[in-house]
C-alpha cells in the first residue's frame, strides 16, 4: 500500500523535474535563435485494477514536445525569401539612382551648360575665353558621363560578387540541411523527436529562405526534400545538389545571367522567372533588368547628345575657316555579340542613323535563314522583321550591317548603348577650332524695297549641296516665292526647288540642309534673298553655327522629350523603379514580421508564461515530496504497531 | 505591428519587433531633420519621381534663362554702344555741315578753303572710325549680316571709294535676343536708287551755267531705277538752231537715256531715269556735266573735301557746297534713322529681359514646389514624429519592467 504511494510519490516526483528541466531550458532558449518551445507531454500510468477498481500508479513522461507549426513556418520562410527579394532589390536600386544625381552637380547640369556656354560664344565669337569656357565645359560633361558609367561598372561588379557568394551560401547551407536530414534519419528509430536537431534544420531552411525561396517536403524518413524555382530539388534526402553561375549564352555579357543545378551528371538550366524570391533573386532582377536599364539610359543620353553635337559641330567653320570636325570623340558602335551556339560566323555591325529615334534597350536577333530573321527590343519585346538581302536593315535609329552569311538559328545580342558613356570624350583641345561660324550665309538683294529681315540661318543637316548659291524671288503678290538652286556644280543650269511656296514670317524655310528663317514684308518682284556659302572673310565674327548648337537644346531627342530634359526624364524613370522597389520592400517586410509574429506566437519562449510553469511544476514538485513524505509516515505508523 | 489574434506571444518576438518599431521611428525622426536642415522636402528621386523630374527641368530652365539674359546682356551693351556711336558720328555729320556752309562764303580765299578742307578731313577720318567701332568682344557694331573685323574699308587702289566688306541686311529679334549689330551697309553706305546722293560736275562749262543737286523725283515715277553715273552734253540743233542737251548713262554699258535730244530752258529740271536735276544760266554747245553716285557718306565727304579744297573761285566752291550739303543731309538722315531702329532694339530687350524675368520667378517656383520643404508642414511632422518617438521609448521602458518573475519569491 504505502509502497504504492512511494513509487506514486516518485514518479510525480520525477515527472515534475522533467518538466521543471524543460521549463528551465525553455527560458534559457529565450532568445536562440530558431529555438522552438517544448513542453512535457504527461500521462497517467495505467491504473492497477483490483476489485474496488483500477487504482492509479502514478504520472509518467510520454515525451518532451516542440510547439511548432509547419504551416507557420512554411508562411514565415516565403515571406521572409520575397522581403529579402524586395529589399534587396530597393537597396540595389538605391544605389542605382545615386549614380543619377539631380542639381546643380548633376550630369543634367552640365549638359545644359554646355549647351548655354554655346550662347556666350556666340556673342563673342572672337573671345577666345568664351570658347575656352565652351570646351571646358564639354570636358566636365564627358567626364560626368564616364564617372557615371564608371560607378555603374562598380555597381555592377559589387552585385556579380554577391550573386557568387550567395551561391556559395546556398551551396554551404544545402550541405547543411543534409547533413541535418542524415543526422535525424538515424534517431527516428528511437522513437522520440530529436526536438534540437530539427529546430537547427528548420532554422538552416529559413537562412537558406534569405538566400532564395525554397519549399520543403518532409518524407517519412524525417528527412525533408528542398526544391526551389518550383521543381527543382535542392536537397534530397541526404544529399544536396550543387547550384551554379553559368556563363552567359552571349559570352562576355553581364546581362543575361542564369542558373543551373547539378543533379547528379545531369546540369538543368532554370528559368529565373521561376526563383520566387530571397536576395538572390533581387540581385539577379537588378543585374539582369534594371542594371541594364540604367546603362542604356545614360549610354543612350551620351550617344545621342554626342551625335547630334558632332554632326552640327561638322557643319560650322572654325575660326581659320576651315570646315569643324568632330567635337566629341564617340567609340563606335560595338559589334553584336554572338551567342556561344551560333553555327555561323557571321558579324554584326551597328552605326548611328537618327539619334532622335533611340529607344532605351538592347536588342535580339535570331535569324530564321541565311540572311533574315526577326528583332526583338528587349525592353518592350516589340518584334519586327529585318531581312540583309533587302537592304538597308534598321531599327530605331540605329543600322545593321552584315559581315557575311549566317545560319538559321544563329542569335545576336545587340547592346548599342553600352560604351558609348564610358568612352566618350572631347575630341577639341585648341579653342580656336571650335566651329561656331556658319557655313552659310543670307543676302538680302541690294534692290531689296520692302522690310525683309533674317531672324536666322542655320545649317542644320549639312550634305553636298548645302552651300549652293539659293535664291528665294518673291512673286507678284509677295505672299508667295520661287526657290532657285544656282549650283555652279553640272548641272550648270539653275534648278528650279520650288515655286509659288507660300511665305509665312517666322516660319522656317528649308532648302539643301539649312534653315532660313525671315521676318517682315517683302515687296512683291523686286525682293528677293540668296542663301550662300559663307565668306570665309567673315567667319571670325561670325557664331551662326554657335547659335545652331544653342537651339540644340531644343531638339526633340528622347522619345519626343527635348535634349536639355532628357535627363530629367531619365532621374524620374530611375527613381520609379526605386520608389516602387521601395514601397515592395515596405510592403513585404509588413508581411514577413507578421508571418514572423506569427511564428513566434506559437513556437517562441514566453517568460511570463515559464515564470507561471515554474511555480506550477514547483508546487506540484512540493506536493510530489509531501506524498513520499505521507507515504514514510504511514509506514512508520505501521512499522511501530507491528513492532509493539 | 499588429495585434493579432493569438493569444500568446514570444517573449523575444516582442521585444525584437518593439525595438525595431522604435528604430523605424528614429529613422523617420532623422529623415525628417534631414529635411528640415537641408531645406529639401525628398532626398532621393525615389520619394518622388515626378517632382525630381520637375525640379530638374526647372534648374535646367532657370540656367537657360540665366544665358540667355547674359547673351541678351550683351546684345543690349552692343546696341547701345552702337547707338552712342551713331550719335558721335551725327554729330561730326553736322560740324562738317556747318563748316561746309562757311566754306561757301563767298569772300573766302582758295587759302581759306584748304584750311576749311582741313578741318573737315579730320571729321570725315572721325566717321570713319567710329564706323569701325567694336564691342567689347571685338565685335564690329555695323557687322550686318556678318562681316569682316573692320566691316569698312577705303580702297587704297581708288582713293574716295569705299566698300563695305560684310553681308548687308539687319538681323531681327527673336523671343529672347536681339541683334548684337546693326545694318552697317545701309547706315553708312549710299545706293543710288534709294539716296539719290550724286556728285555733279563740270567737265567743260564754257557758258558759265550753274547746276544744283540731283533729286529724286517726286513718287510715284514710272521711271526705272537710277544707275550710278550719266553726263549731260549740250549742243545746238542743227537745224533749229536750239540749245539741246543729251543724258547718256555712263555707267557700261554707255547708252543715251533718250534717243532724241531735249531743249534746254534755263530753270526747268531735267529729269532722267527717275532723278531730276536743274541748271542755270546760260548752256553753250560742248558744256558737259558729269553726274557720279556717291557710294557711302565717306566717299560724299571726300568729294566735298577734294572739291572745297581744290575751288578756284567762289562760283565753284559754292557748287560744291550745294552738293556735298545735300549728300550729307542724306547721310545723316540715314544715321538717324539706325539711330532709331537701335532705340527700337534697346525698348525691345527691355521687355524681352522682363518676360525673362517673369519666367525665371515661374522656373523658380516651379523648382520650389518641386523641391523645398514646407517648413511650416515639416515642423509640425516633426513634433508629431519626437511625441510619438518618446511615446514608444517611454512604453517600451516600461513594458521592460514588467515580469512575473518580479513576483517570485
Amino acid at each position: 500500500m504505502s509502497v504504492g504511494l512511494l513509487n506514486i510519490g516518485t514518479s510525480a516526483l520525477l515527472a515534475n523535474q522533467t518538466a521543471l528541466q524543460t521549463t528551465g531550458n525553455n527560458i534559457a532558449n529565450v532568445n536562440t535563435p530558431g529555438y522552438s518551445r517544448q513542453s512535457v507531454v504527461l500521462q497517467e500510468v495505467q491504473g492497477q485494477y483490483t476489485g474496488s477498481g483500477y487504482i492509479g500508479k502514478g504520472v509518467a513522461v510520454t515525451t518532451v514536445l516542440r510547439d511548432y507549426s509547419a504551416f507557420l513556418d512554411a508562411q514565415s520562410n516565403l515571406a521572409a525569401a520575397q522581403q529579402a527579394a524586395d529589399s534587396t532589390l530597393s537597396a540595389q536600386l538605391t544605389q542605382l539612382e545615386n549614380v543619377f544625381p539631380g542639381g546643380s552637380n548633376g550630369l543634367g547640369a552640365s549638359v545644359s551648360n554646355l549647351l548655354n556656354s554655346f550662347s556666350a560664344v556666340a556673342s563673342a565669337p572672337t573671345d577666345l575665353t568664351a570658347r575656352t569656357v565652351a570646351l571646358a565645359n564639354a570636358n566636365q560633361m564627358t567626364s560626368q558621363f564616364r564617372n557615371s558609367s564608371a560607378s555603374l561598372d562598380q555597381l555592377q561588379t559589387g552585385v556579380q560578387t554577391q550573386l557568387q557568394q550567395s551561391v556559395l551560401a546556398i551551396n554551404s547551407l544545402a550541405t547543411q540541411i543534409a547533413a541535418a536530414n542524415n543526422q535525424i534519419a538515424r534517431t527516428v528509430g528511437s522513437g522520440q523527436p530529436p526536438n534540437d536537431l530539427l529546430d537547427h534544420r528548420d532554422q538552416l531552411i529559413s537562412q537558406l529562405n534569405q538566400y532564395v525561396q525554397t519549399t520543403s517536403i518532409p518524407n517519412a524518413d524525417g528527412t525533408v526534400a528542398v526544391f526551389l524555382a518550383g521543381s527543382q530539388a535542392l536537397v534530397q534526402g541526404t544529399s544536396a545538389n550543387p547550384l551554379a553561375l553559368t556563363p552567359s549564352a552571349y559570352p562576355g555579357d553581364f546581362s543575361s545571367n542564369t542558373l543551373t543545378i547539378q543533379t547528379g551528371a545531369l546540369s538543368a538550366p532554370m528559368d529565373q522567372t521561376n526563383l520566387g524570391g530571397g536576395s538572390l533573386k533581387g540581385l539577379m532582377s537588378f543585374l539582369n533588368k534594371d542594371l541594364v536599364q540604367g546603362r542604356n539610359l545614360l549610354g543612350r543620353m551620351a550617344l545621342a547628345i554626342g551625335s547630334v553635337m558632332n554632326t552640327q559641330h561638322k557643319l560650322g567653320l572654325d575660326m581659320n575657316g576651315n570646315a569643324g570636325g568632330n567635337l566629341f570623340q564617340i567609340p563606335n558602335l560595338p559589334n553584336g555579340i554572338s551567342a556561344s551556339t551560333n553555327a555561323g560566323t557571321e558579324t554584326i555591325g551597328m552605326s548611328v542613323i537618327d539619334p532622335t529615334q533611340f529607344a532605351v534597350s538592347d536588342y535580339q536577333m535570331t535569324y530564321t535563314s541565311g540572311t533574315a530573321g526577326s528583332i526583338t527590343r528587349l525592353s518592350d519585346g516589340k518584334v519586327s522583321a529585318f531581312d540583309f538581302a533587302a537592304p538597308p536593315v534598321q531599327v530605331d535609329g540605329l543600322s545593321l550591317s552584315a559581315s557575311a552569311v549566317a545560319v538559321a538559328g544563329d542569335r545576336f545580342l545587340l547592346k548599342p548603348f553600352s560604351t558609348a558613356a564610358g568612352q566618350i570624350d572631347t575630341a577639341i583641345t585648341a579653342p580656336k577650332d571650335l566651329a561656331v561660324a556658319s557655313p552659310v550665309q543670307a543676302s538680302v538683294s541690294s534692290s531689296n524695297v520692302g522690310g525683309l529681315a533674317v531672324t536666322s540661318l542655320q545649317a542644320v543637316t549639312g550634305g553636298g549641296n548645302l552651300t549652293h548659291p539659293v535664291t528665294l524671288t518673291f512673286n507678284a503678290s509677295a505672299a508667295t516665292f520661287d526657290a532657285v538652286d544656282n549650283s555652279p556644280v553640272p548641272p550648270a543650269l539653275p534648278i528650279t526647288l520650288a515655286t509659288g511656296v507660300a511665305y509665312t514670317p517666322g516660319q522656317p524655310i528649308s532648302y539643301n540642309g539649312w534653315t532660313l528663317t525671315l521676318t517682315g514684308l517683302p515687296k512683291g518682284l523686286t525682293d528677293s534673298i540668296t542663301v550662300q556659302a559663307a565668306n570665309s572673310l567673315y567667319a571670325k565674327t561670325n557664331s551662326g553655327n554657335a547659335t545652331a548648337l544653342v537651339n540644340l537644346r531644343d531638339k526633340v531627342l528622347f522619345d519626343g522629350a527635348p535634349l536639355t530634359d532628357g535627363y530629367a526624364a531619365a532621374i524620374s524613370q530611375v527613381g520609379v523603379l526605386a520608389q516602387s522597389a521601395g514601397f515592395a520592400a515596405s510592403t513585404s517586410q509588413t508581411i514577413a514580421t507578421n508571418a514572423q509574429t506569427a511564428k513566434a506566437a506559437v513556437s517562441g519562449v514566453n517568460l511570463d508564461e515559464e515564470a507561471a510553469k515554474l511555480l506550477q511544476f514547483q508546487q506540484a514538485y512540493q506536493a510530489s515530496a509531501k506524498v513520499l513524505q505521507i507515504g514514510q509516515t504511514i509506514f512508520n505508523s505501521l512499522l511501530q504497531s507491528v513492532g509493539a | 505591428m499588429t495585434i493579432n489574434s493569438f493569444s500568446r506571444m514570444g517573449t523575444a518576438n516582442s521585444f525584437t519587433h518593439s525595438v525595431a518599431n522604435i528604430n523605424e521611428r528614429q529613422v523617420s525622426l532623422s529623415t525628417l531633420q534631414q529635411s528640415l536642415t537641408s531645406g529639401l522636402k525628398n532626398a532621393n528621386p525615389a520619394d518622388d519621381p515626378i517632382g525630381a523630374a520637375q525640379a530638374e527641368r526647372a534648374i535646367t530652365r532657370l540656367a537657360r534663362i540665366q544665358s540667355d539674359q547674359k547673351a541678351l546682356g550683351l546684345q543690349k551693351d552692343a546696341i547701345t554702344a552702337a547707338e552712342s556711336t551713331l550719335g558721335s558720328a551725327v554729330s561730326a555729320l553736322q560740324s562738317f555741315r556747318q563748316l561746309v556752309v562757311s566754306a561757301g562764303n563767298a569772300t573766302l580765299s582758295p587759302a581759306d578753303r584748304q584750311t576749311v578742307a582741313q578741318q573737315l578731313t579730320s571729321l570725315r577720318d572721325q566717321v570713319f572710325s567710329l564706323s569701325n567701332t567694336t564691342d567689347a568682344n571685338g565685335n564690329p557694331l555695323f557687322g550686318a549680316l556678318g562681316s569682316a573685323l573692320a566691316p569698312f574699308v577705303q580702297q587704297s587702289a581708288s582713293p574716295g571709294t569705299y566698300t563695305f566688306n560684310g553681308v548687308a541686311g539687319q538681323t531681327s529679334s527673336t523671343a529672347v535676343s536681339i541683334p548684337a549689330a546693326l545694318d552697317g551697309d545701309k547706315a553708312f553706305m549710299f545706293k543710288p536708287s534709294q539716296d539719290a546722293s550724286f556728285n555733279v560736275s563740270y567737265s567743260a562749262n564754257v557758258g558759265l551755267s550753274s547746276t544744283g543737286a540731283v533729286t529724286l523725283q517726286a513718287p510715284p515715277t514710272t521711271a526705272p531705277t537710277p544707275n550710278s553715273s550719266y553726263q549731260i552734253q549740250f549742243q545746238t540743233n542743227p537745224l533749229s538752231g536750239a540749245m539741246q542737251y543729251q543724258v547718256t548713262q555712263t555707267t557700261p554699258p554707255a547708252a543715251p537715256v533718250a534717243s532724241a535730244a531735249v531743249n534746254f530752258t534755263s530753270g526747268t529740271p531735267i529729269t532722267f531715269d527717275g532723278l531730276s536735276l536743274t541748271v542755270t544760266g546760260t548752256a553753250l554747245a560742248g558744256d558737259t556735266l558729269n553726274i557720279q553716285a556717291n557710294t557711302s557718306i565717306f566717299g560724299a565727304m571726300d568729294k566735298a573735301i577734294t572739291d572745297i579744297g581744290s575751288a578756284s573761285s567762289s562760283l565753284v566752291a559754292s557748287q560744291a557746297v550745294g552738293q556735298a550739303l545735300s549728300s550729307i543731309d542724306i547721310g545723316i538722315n540715314r544715321l538717324q534713322a539706325a539711330r532709331g531702329l537701335a532705340g527700337d532694339l534697346m525698348n525691345r530687350s527691355d521687355s524681352i529681359g522682363a518676360a525673362q524675368t517673369a519666367g525665371a520667378t515661374q522656373a523658380e517656383a516651379d523648382r520650389s514646389s518641386a523641391q523645398d520643404v514646407n517648413m511650416v508642414q515639416a515642423i509640425s511632422d516633426f513634433q508629431n514624429q519626437q511625441t510619438g518617438f518618446s511615446a514608444a521609448l517611454q512604453s517600451y521602458a516600461q513594458i521592460q519592467k514588467l515580469s512575473l518573475f518580479n513576483y517570485i519569491g
